[in-house]
C-alpha cells in the first residue's frame, strides 16, 4: 500500500512538471494607449462653472505595471453674491498604474487596478470682484490676476476594458492629496486646475476615459502554477489510484 | 469578462454620484469677520483690569459707529475699517475719553469657496491720546480670523 501511494506522488510530480511546461507561460501583448476623459464635457453639461478637457496616454512596461502620463486643461469661472471668481490652466500629471489581474486572465485587454500619480498644476486665478461687509458698511475690492504653480499626488483606483480591438474604456475614481497650491495661505485658490478647490486638503472624484490602444510589444509572462489545485489533484488521483489499483493509470487518463 | 463589463458600467453610477454633490451649493459656517481683540490692563503691575464701563465708537461725516456699550468689561473686540489703511476710534473708559488711531495695511483672504473673502490686516502703528490711556501696545500684528489677542491696553 505505501509503495503504491509513493508511485501515485511520483506520477503527481510528474503531472505537475507537464501541466507547468503547457501552462506557465502565456503571451501578452504590450500596449500604448492615448485617450480623452469623456467626464470633462459631460460635467460641462452639469454644471457650466467648470471646463475641464483631459487627454492620457501609458505604456505597458510589463503585464502589470504601466507608465501613465495626461495633461488637463480646466477653466473654471463662478459668481455670486460675495465673489467672482475665475481660474484658468494645464495640469500635468506622470506616475504607474498597477494591474491586479493576472496575465493569463487579462490577456493584456483588461486592467483592474491602482495608479499613483504626481501632479503639476500651472494656472492663473483671479477675483476680479469681491464684496464684505461689517460695521463699519459693505465694499467691493479685487484680487488681481496671479499665476502660480500647485502640486499634488493622486491615488486613482480603476478599471479598464478592451471595447473592441483597438479600443479600451474605463473609468477611474481619483483621491488628490495637496501638497500645495502654490498661492499663500490667504489667496487658495476656489478652484485649482487639475486638482478641484484649493482649500481642501484632499478631493475625490471619478474620470472615464475612451482610448486608443496600440500594441508594440509581446513578452512571455511566467504564470506560478498553482500549488493548492495541484494537492487537490493529488488527493484526486490518489483516490481514484486506490480503486483502480494502478497509479499510472490514472496518469494516463490526465493526460 | 462579461463582468468585467458590467462592473465598468455600474461603477459610473456611484462615480457621478461622487462628483455630482461637489457642485451643489454649500452654506457658510465659518466666521468671516476679523476683529482687534484689546485686552485692559492695570497700569504698572500689568494685572487684568475691568473696566466699570466702556464705550467704543468712531465718529463719520454723517453718522457715529458705536461698537461698545457695556459695564464690567476686562476685553473688547472691534471691527478695523476694510475700506481704509486706517482706523479711528474713540474709547471712553470710566467716563474718560481717549482717542486711537490704527494703522494697518489690508489683504483679500479666502475663507472658503462657501464663504467668500474676508479683509484681513497687519498692524503697522498706532496712536493714542493719553487722558486715560497710558499705554497701548500692540502684541499680535496679524488681525485674521484666528482669534488671538492684538492690543494691550494699560490704564
Amino acid at each position: 500500500m505505501a509503495r503504491r501511494t509513493c508511485i501515485f506522488f511520483i506520477s503527481l510530480f510528474l503531472l505537475a512538471e507537464t501541466v507547468a511546461v503547457s501552462q506557465d507561460t502565456v503571451t501578452v501583448p504590450l500596449h500604448v494607449r492615448a485617450g480623452f476623459d469623456i467626464s470633462g464635457p459631460v460635467m460641462k453639461l452639469v454644471t457650466k462653472d467648470l471646463i475641464s478637457y483631459g487627454v492620457a496616454a501609458s505604456a505597458d512596461i510589463n503585464s502589470s505595471i504601466a507608465a501613465t502620463a495626461g495633461v488637463r486643461y480646466s477653466s473654471y469661472r463662478s459668481s455670486d453674491v460675495l465673489y467672482d471668481f475665475m481660474s484658468r490652466g494645464f495640469s500635468f500629471t506622470a506616475g504607474a498604474d498597477y494591474n491586479f489581474i493576472k496575465a493569463n486572465v487579462s490577456h493584456g485587454r483588461y486592467s483592474a487596478g491602482i495608479g499613483l500619480r504626481y501632479g503639476l498644476s500651472f494656472y492663473r486665478e483671479e477675483a476680479p470682484m469681491l464684496r464684505y461687509t461689517n460695521e463699519w458698511g459693505a465694499g467691493e475690492t479685487s484680487v488681481p490676476a496671479e499665476s502660480h504653480t500647485g502640486h499634488f499626488m493622486e491615488i486613482t483606483p480603476g478599471v479598464r476594458a478592451e471595447l473592441f480591438r483597438g479600443v479600451t474604456i474605463g473609468w477611474n475614481l481619483y483621491m488628490r492629496l495637496l501638497l500645495s497650491a502654490g498661492a499663500g495661505k490667504d489667496l487658495k485658490p476656489v478652484w485649482m486646475p487639475g486638482y478641484g478647490p484649493g482649500t481642501s486638503g484632499m478631493t475625490t472624484g471619478a474620470e472615464y476615459y475612451v482610448s486608443i490602444s496600440i500594441p508594440y510589444r509581446k513578452i512571455k509572462v511566467y504564470i506560478k502554477p498553482k500549488v493548492r489545485e495541484t494537492e487537490e489533484e493529488e488527493t484526486e488521483v490518489t483516490n481514484t489510484g486506490s480503486g483502480t489499483g494502478t497509479g499510472l493509470s490514472g496518469f494516463t487518463n490526465r493526460l | 469578462m462579461k463582468r468585467l463589463s458590467v462592473i465598468i458600467y455600474i461603477a459610473v453610477i456611484p462615480s457621478l454620484v461622487m462628483v455630482i454633490p461637489s457642485c451643489s451649493v454649500q452654506p457658510c459656517y465659518e466666521e468671516t469677520d476679523p476683529v482687534l481683540h484689546t485686552v485692559l490692563l492695570v497700569s504698572g503691575t500689568g494685572e487684568a483690569a475691568k473696566a466699570d464701563s466702556l464705550r467704543v465708537y468712531t465718529y463719520r461725516e454723517t453718522d457715529t459707529l458705536r461698537f461698545i456699550n457695556l459695564k464690567g468689561v476686562s476685553s473688547f473686540s472691534v471691527p478695523l475699517d476694510p475700506a481704509s489703511d486706517e482706523s479711528e476710534f474713540l474709547i471712553t473708559l470710566n467716563g474718560i475719553t481717549d482717542t486711537a488711531l490704527i494703522r494697518y495695511s489690508r489683504k483679500p483672504h479666502l475663507v472658503s469657496p462657501e464663504c467668500g473673502y474676508t479683509i484681513i490686516s497687519e498692524l503697522t502703528g498706532l496712536k493714542t491720546t493719553h487722558n486715560i490711556i497710558d499705554t497701548l501696545i500692540i502684541e499680535n500684528k496679524f488681525v485674521n480670523l484666528d482669534g488671538q489677542k492684538n492690543l494691550h491696553l494699560f490704564y
